[in-house]
């Protein structure tokens, strides 16, 4: 006896008590849906929060006074003078940026609108992915010298000079005018989106807000395997210009990425715990009709024993008939798994990740719940008396 | 072709034993035709068990085909009933959801036939019982009489040497008792060995001899000088 004969007689069987069937193996399909969609849109969702990171750059470290230590910024804050000295002493520090930025009203025309300005390097658009639309971006020059221009985004040039074209315009954040030398993109990602920016050069802000300081650095590695080196070695060096132990801290984009990985990590394993339960709870009730299924076919297996079925041949055909079920309920979940994925996410606008190793899983899944709660019936069956089991009416 | 000597079968032999067979000596030839008689109790469907190969005697030595029977294990007896026993039971035994012709296939599928030589042995055989018209139908669309002819036909698929009939006409009204009779009796003049089991002496009268069981024991042995049925082939027989 084959295994397409055994399959053949295991789809016969079924289908003789097709809705019996079909309620029997719904416990895993509704499981299996569970583990798909849970894992594809868990898996989805990490994805892109990760590509979101990517985009930043993975050479990114950060630098900042901890706030955890509670106390009020007491001028250890950074200045001009700590980046150039780092950027001189530390040669893993490719780029190294001032963070300073305010939400503020920009002038411009007639109209005024709310924007994060931050006072930034030229480096700074070789650091993060800014697209420009128009114009360039903030040089060198433009820093060094405290030239008076400023860098907007397309939404809020838009808005500012509905009309006509902005670079050359002339725009006013708090009292200091400004003239536009460049566009950029908007940017849209899951994070800030929708948030207008202007970007000036640093010392111009300085000169804007005089009584502020620099509340962060951001910085990049030369290669990936430095930035570790770079934060640590720069931290160092602020500190004893600073005079201050454990007033810093650091943290970089790698370190970012692996405790989102852990935390989606976490949370898909949990529900797929979940899940996974649910598929238990299916298998149990494949157990249990399959141990009706026995009692009721006890004539069918007596004859079969009779015409020469060897108990292992009753085994296997009852093994597989339990796998097929299984593997039925298991198809239609992943068809179901698989469109639930991709109807979650395009609510939750990130794609699914429907990889094979969940699929492949899934499959295996199913096979071995109907071989673990198959084999107890199957066996009970393949242990019957032959005479008795014809006997019985 | 059946060989037993000294056969004993006891049930419960602890607690509460009952003898069902006492020291059976039987010696059927190859191309006999023999009825096992007896009243309930009698001990008749043990000795078809034991000589079905389903049971294994308690004491005792059984030959069959050469082969000894007694101390096999459950594997090895399926594989005998498959290769070397054809069963008729008297409520016939098909499967209900396969067609006539998958019921006849059934023992090849244990022996590992392949499918060309399934068909063409199912055929064959369905032809030999006048069912080939039939043969697509499932047992329920089938009369008594078709579905015994059926049983008959897979019992002959993998040519054992003995055919076991146990009541083959319990089930069947006297006309299609006798087509069914008249089938063994052209069997057993083809030189197939029958052993059948009957309580009726009409069916018994088919058979060359008739081994009378009283109380687990075989009482009588007689001697059947003009069996039925010979003169009333099965070729002109009809089906329902």
């Amino acid at each position: 006896m084959n295994l397409s004969e055994s399959i053949r007689i295991a789809l016969d069987s079924i289908r003789a008590n097709l809705m019996r069937s079909v309620l029997t193996t719904l416990g895993i399909m509704i499981g299996i849906t569970a583990v798909i969609a849970v894992v594809a849109v868990g898996q989805g969702g990490q994805q892109s929060i990760l590509k979101e990171m990517e985009k930043f750059g993975s050479n990114l470290f950060q630098i900042s006074v901890d706030w955890r230590r509670d106390e009020l910024p007491t001028g250890n804050e950074f200045n001009m003078q700590d980046i150039e000295i780092i950027k001189a002493n530390v040669p893993e520090v490719q780029y190294l940026l001032p963070g300073v930025s305010s939400y503020t009203q920009v002038k411009g025309g007639t109209k005024s609108k709310t924007a994060q300005v931050r006072g930034t390097e030229a480096d700074y658009a070789r650091l993060h992915p800014l697209e420009m639309a128009a114009g360039r971006f903030l040089t060198e020059s433009d820093c060094q010298g405290r030239r008076k221009v400023a860098v907007v985004d397309e939404d809020l040039a838009r808005e500012l000079f509905p009309r006509d074209n902005a670079i050359g315009k002339r725009i006013v954040i708090d009292n200091q005018g400004l003239v536009i030398c460049g566009l950029v993109k908007a940017e849209s990602s899951l994070f800030g989106s929708g948030t207008k920016s202007v970007y000036i050069p640093t010392r111009v802000w300085l000169d804007i807000y005089p009584e502020d300081n620099i509340s962060y650095l951001e910085g990049g590695g030369r290669t990936p395997g430095e930035v570790k080196t770079a934060m640590e070695s720069s931290i160092k060096i602020l500190e004893k210009r600073h005079r201050s132990e454990d007033l810093y801290e650091g943290y970089t984009m790698e370190q970012e990425m692996a405790a989102v990985n852990q935390v989606t990590g976490v949370m898909t394993l949990v529900i797929g715990i979940i899940a996974g339960l649910s598929l238990l709870v299916g298998g149990i009730g494949v157990m249990n009709i399959m141990l009706v299924s026995v009692t009721e076919r006890t004539r069918e297996i007596g004859l079969r024993m009779a015409l020469g079925a060897r108990r292992r041949n009753i085994l296997t055909q009852f093994l597989i008939e339990a796998v097929v079920l299984c593997l039925l309920g298991g198809i239609i979940g992943m068809a179901l798994g698989i469109g639930g994925a991709f109807l979650i996410s395009a609510l939750a606008k990130w794609p699914p990740l429907i990889s094979w190793t969940t699929v492949l899983l899934a499959f295996t899944f199913s096979a071995a719940i109907g071989i673990i709660f198959g084999i107890l019936p199957a066996n009970k069956a393949a242990n019957l008396d032959p005479i008795d089991a014809l006997r019985r009416d | 072709m059946i060989k037993m000597e000294q056969i004993n079968k006891i049930y419960r032999p602890q607690s509460n034993p009952v003898h069902a067979l006492q020291d059976i000596n039987l010696h059927i030839a190859a191309g006999d035709f023999a009825a096992i008689m007896g009243p309930s109790g009698s001990g008749k469907s043990t000795l078809m068990n034991i000589l079905g190969c389903l049971d294994t005697p308690s004491s005792g030595q059984y030959w069959l085909g050469g082969v000894q029977i007694s101390s096999m294990n459950s594997d090895d007896l399926a594989v005998i009933r498959n290769k070397k026993i054809g069963f008729v039971f008297q409520n016939f035994n098909l499967l209900p959801r396969m067609t006539a012709l998958h019921n006849v296939e059934l023992p090849m599928l244990y022996a590992g036939i392949d499918k060309e030589e399934r068909n063409r042995r199912a055929l064959d055989c369905i032809s030999r019982v006048g069912m080939l018209e039939r043969m697509h139908h499932r047992p329920s669309e089938l009369s008594g009489g078709q579905c015994q002819r059926i049983a008959i036909a897979r019992a002959l698929v993998n040519t054992p040497d003995i055919i076991l009939a146990d009541e083959p006409t319990g089930n069947l009204d006297t006309a299609t008792s006798l087509e069914i009779m008249n089938i063994f009796q052209s069997l057993h003049r083809e030189g197939r060995t029958i052993v059948l089991v009957t309580h009726e002496p009409d069916i018994a009268a088919y058979a060359r001899r008739v081994l009378h069981f009283r109380d687990g024991r075989l009482v009588d042995e007689v001697i059947n000088p003009h069996p039925a049925g010979i003169s009333d082939p099965v070729e002109g027989g009809e089906t329902e």
